[in-house]
């Protein structure tokens, strides 16, 4: 039933929707077609973001993709977060990391996920952020890798996307834009702060070889 | 099914007209690749990626223009849209311009909607009237009046060039008195864009082979005198030829090919003046070898309307 609804707002509504009136072009689709199990990491500037990849994911298993969205502004009410779950199909969790023990470790929750088999999408920059901009990316998500060395990491880069939802507005607007995916990056060592600078690396070449 | 093929209703002059371009088409195809086998070089090879384009173009404009009037009107419109949106991608535009940009996209299907009905007049003046009023009011009030003068001018004007221009084809088919027994507007709209194109190609082609003095050494270094000259003497010359599907006579014929070949010159000059203050090579990478929309409808903007109004003064009124 998740996996009807999810098919019919993403693969059908969403993708012709980009496709044909916002202009958003799909390059190197076809990575994520002979994966099974991945981590999605993708530039964050609009909440466009997510409807551009989960668009792009394989209908055959949308259900079994999350992304990852952050509690203290997702979450708020009991409908927001219903329908959170039921129509973005995320997984919410706190930006903080548990400093008690009551806390939830937003680290943790993710590899749960993974460890069920599910992929993620992850915004390793922590927020939206200035549109158009690339901000460092946080040690969270080199944790994450060093927790799962066997999962493929896979780049997409959003180019242009932020401009047809900026942050602070709520009318879609059509731009031609352009969602890249990259090969999946391989690691030389799994240190933490290694994975890390190989990610964003990874992504620059992306943005070096776009057009 | 069958009704959709009963409803292509062909005369013998646009079964004419496509037996030739399909003929151009295969022509030219085997030549770059007769010439791409012998002499292998970047020129052939952007010129291969074209003619591919170009059956693309053809197979879906001939698809508009013929299968039945309302998929014409559907395309132009889309045409339009995807030429704003292209524009608007590479504008800076301000944050607060975005409601604007909405009634913009919103005028469209209002144009059409005219063109469809075939109301002259309000056809004609809904956005070099009406537009230009209402455009710069919703800018004020958006309430920001900083570089709002930007703004003001380049939204009207990107409506005359994406949508009041391109418009004008729809209007040929649809427009009552140029749909009787002696003239038809499918094949008008066939002739306006089969001369338009042409003269896009001679131009180039003759730039290419004779090109030396430049004629707009600032804006584009590929338009030359040779070109320019060449490219209106050869497409008056095409026109004239191509007169059976217009009920003119030769005079009017080749005065009409010649206004199209100046205007169609005029448009191409426009849009690289844009494009060269925009820093840009072309308007985007839709078309293979050809760039974006504006980039291959730039001179149908600025020919359509002209076109138009001349066929209505000479057999009209």
């Amino acid at each position: 039933m998740k996996k009807l609804i999810l098919i019919l707002i993403y693969t059908i509504f969403w993708r012709n929707f980009l496709k044909i009136f916002i202009g958003l072009k799909y390059y190197n689709r076809n990575v994520l077609k002979k994966k099974k199990q991945f981590i999605l990491i993708a530039n964050h500037n609009s909440h466009m973001d997510t409807m551009a990849i989960m668009s792009s994911v394989p209908s055959r298993y949308i259900h079994r993709v999350h992304p990852i969205a952050a509690a203290d502004f997702f979450g708020g009410s009991k409908f927001k977060e219903k329908l959170m779950r039921y129509m973005v199909n995320a997984t919410l969790i706190p930006r903080k990391r548990a400093e008690s023990k009551e806390d939830v470790d937003p680290i943790q929750v993710m590899s749960n996920l993974i460890e069920k088999g599910r992929s993620i999408i992850v915004y390793p920059e922590g927020s939206r952020g200035v549109p158009g901009v690339m901000t460092d990316f946080k040690k969270g998500i080199g944790y994450l890798i060093n927790k799962h060395p066997h999962v493929d990491v896979v780049p997409v880069y959003l180019d242009g996307i932020h401009k047809t939802l900026p942050k602070g507005k709520n009318l879609i607007l059509p731009y031609n834009c352009k969602i890249i995916f990259g090969d999946s990056i391989q690691f030389d060592s799994f240190e933490v702060d290694n994975i890390v600078k190989k990610s964003k690396d990874e992504f620059n070449k992306l943005i070096k070889n776009r057009s | 099914m069958n009704k959709i093929i009963n409803s292509i209703d062909l005369n013998a002059e646009i079964q004419w007209v496509i037996a030739i371009i399909l003929s151009i088409l295969v022509i030219a195809t085997t030549t770059f690749w007769i010439w791409n086998k012998f002499k292998p070089s970047k020129l052939v090879n952007e010129m291969i990626l074209r003619t591919r384009s170009w059956w693309g173009m053809c197979f879906i404009f001939l698809f508009a223009a013929t299968v039945n009037p309302i998929i014409t009107y559907i395309g132009l419109a889309f045409l339009s849209f995807f030429t704003l949106r292209e524009v608007y991608t590479l504008l800076d535009l301000r944050d607060s311009d975005r409601t604007t940009l909405l009634l913009c996209y919103f005028s469209i299907p209002i144009q059409y909607y005219f063109a469809y009905q075939g109301w002259y007049t309000m056809f004609l003046i809904f956005i070099p009237v009406f537009m230009f009023i209402i455009i710069p009011f919703f800018l004020v009030m958006a309430g920001d009046t900083k570089d709002i003068i930007r703004s003001m001018c380049i939204l009207p004007t990107s409506l005359m060039l994406g949508i009041f221009g391109i418009s004008h084809l729809a209007l040929l088919v649809s427009f009552p008195e140029m749909n009787n027994d002696n003239i038809s507007g499918k094949a008008l709209l066939l002739f306006l864009i089969f001369i338009t194109e042409a003269n896009d190609i001679m131009q180039y082609v003759f730039g290419k082979l004779f090109g030396k003095h430049k004629i707009l050494p600032k804006v584009s270094p590929n338009k030359t005198w040779e070109g320019f000259i060449g490219g209106v003497l050869s497409t008056t010359a095409i026109g004239y030829f191509m007169g059976f599907l217009t009920p003119l006579s030769s005079i009017e014929l080749i005065l009409i090919s010649f206004c199209i070949a100046i205007f169609g010159f005029m448009g191409d000059a426009i849009i690289s003046a844009v494009k060269r203050d925009f820093g840009v090579k072309d308007m985007g990478n839709t078309i293979p070898g050809h760039g974006g929309f504006l980039d291959r409808i730039d001179s149908l903007s600025t020919t359509s309307s002209p076109f138009f109004h001349l066929i209505y003064f000479l057999v009209i009124v």
